[in-house]
């Protein structure tokens, strides 16, 4: 199991934050927890497949500059938390039921959750059970519904074929090419991010059995009417219809992975009200080319809804 | 085309099996399980007995499947190097071989599943085996 100590200096040296600790549906999940104690309007960063918090490094001191307090989880599976290693462990409902139990433990309340890629089912799937403790959304890079599918998500060379039965555990497994290459792949400064963020994604995925969540999420992207969160996906899609408080949609340009006509373009039919999409500089993994940018737009964003 | 080729049951006198890879849903995509399924005449052999196949190095490998109640079977599959009981394994040479089962896997399964494609993912992650 990675520990802190156990990264890369660079790592740790772009990554200051305290590690916290905490017991949710009998995982371990690590977090960060920064800015003002006590205080209100809790912004929480949800990262997706094979991150960890790290990719929020970025955007999380323009929110703190800001006043927020922060909160950044490791899903249960990566990062620094417990990584169980059978794949009966993960469910989306699970990791939705896993945030519920970190922000109801720490009693957060009048929350920002913003989700990136399966950081969004999960945190709107969250905010839709746990309304009253919510104030905003914001979705980057993500989806909220059944179908149909991403282009990407739809093709065997390489997505399907990447996670496919065996082709999966010795790819993303054995040699961990997602967090390897995957990423690099999916951002624009490919330079910028081998020297600076490579190492912090392929340090906390070390063994195969630690990197059994990466094989294991691209399975439940619904691409039929067969899947099996299909109906978890519907409901998601039906409360966004439903959805009445801010939301601001937040997308990469150059975005391969989700087309940010159609998903982007979705999230707001789906939320007429929702601001953006503001479009930055980004493939999948926008973070890693606009971390400061995007920080600000959120800050910006919540400066305008003025005090809870 | 894969150099892979399904063996009867060798004598596992003196031998042990070497974990390599595990694979919980191999009826992710239904036509994996199916071709297993063939190959093995699962739907007979049950969980009597592994498969074998013969690798291109030459090597052996157990195929061990996996029932979970309430699923097709088999639910996973594992695959384990046979080796003298005492010698470590060759990694690299069985890294090797699993990509050749991949790819008598893939050619096996056959439909929108081709060894081009897999071979041009391997590329594309830059697996030495691919090369």
């Amino acid at each position: 199991m990675t520990t802190l100590v156990e990264l890369p200096p660079s790592v740790r040296a772009a990554w200051p934050y305290e590690p916290r600790q905490a017991r949710v549906n009998g995982w371990r999940m690590h977090y960060v927890d920064v800015g003002p104690d006590g205080g209100g309007d809790p912004v929480v960063l949800l990262h997706g497949n094979p991150t960890w918090g790290f990719l929020w490094r970025e955007v999380i001191p323009p929110l703190l500059a800001a006043g927020h307090r922060v909160i950044v989880p490791d899903m249960i599976g990566f990062g620094l938390s417990e990584k169980p290693t059978r794949e009966q462990a993960h469910s989306l409902d699970g990791h939705i039921a896993n945030l519920a139990a970190l922000l109801r433990g720490l009693d957060i309340s009048n929350a920002t959750i913003v989700g990136h890629d399966w950081g969004g089912p999960t945190g709107l799937g969250f905010a839709l059970a746990n309304p009253e403790r919510v104030r905003a959304l914001v979705v980057m890079s993500s989806w909220g519904w059944a179908l149909p599918p991403s282009d990407f998500h739809t093709r065997v060379f390489p997505w399907r074929l990447m996670h496919a039965p065996l082709v999966g555990p010795y790819l993303l497994g054995r040699h961990n090419v997602l967090a390897g290459r995957g990423v690099y792949l999916s951002v624009v400064d490919r330079a910028r991010f081998r020297q600076r963020a490579q190492a912090a994604y392929e340090a906390v995925l070390p063994d195969p059995a630690t990197r059994l969540l990466t094989w294991t999420w691209p399975r439940w992207i619904p691409l039929d009417e067969g899947a099996r969160a299909l109906d978890r996906f519907n409901w998601i899609e039906q409360g966004l219809r439903a959805w009445k408080k801010p939301v601001q949609i937040i997308w990469g340009r150059e975005d391969d992975v989700f087309d940010r006509g159609k998903f982007a373009g979705r999230f707001k039919a789906l939320l007429p009200h929702a601001e953006g999409p503001h479009l930055v500089t980004g493939r999948h993994f926008l973070q890693e080319d606009s971390g400061p940018e995007i920080g600000a737009l959120i800050a910006d964003f919540l400066a305008r809804l003025g005090s809870a | 085309m894969s150099g892979v080729q399904p063996i009867p049951a060798p004598s596992l006198e003196d031998t042990r099996l070497a974990f390599l890879l595990a694979e919980d849903r191999v009826g992710h995509y239904p036509e994996f399980r199916a071709f297993l399924t063939r190959v093995f005449d699962l739907d007979r052999v049950g969980l009597a007995a592994p498969g074998y196949l013969r690798a291109p190095s030459g090597g052996v490998y157990a195929l061990v499947f996996i029932g979970r109640s309430g699923e097709p079977f088999p639910a996973g599959v594992e695959i384990s190097a046979v080796l003298p009981a005492l010698e470590p394994l060759d990694e690299d040479a069985a890294d090797r071989d699993l990509w050749a089962i991949l790819r008598w896997l893939i050619e096996g399964v056959g439909g929108a599943w081709s060894v081009a494609d897999l071979d041009a993912t391997g590329r594309l992650y830059r697996i030495a085996a691919s090369a």
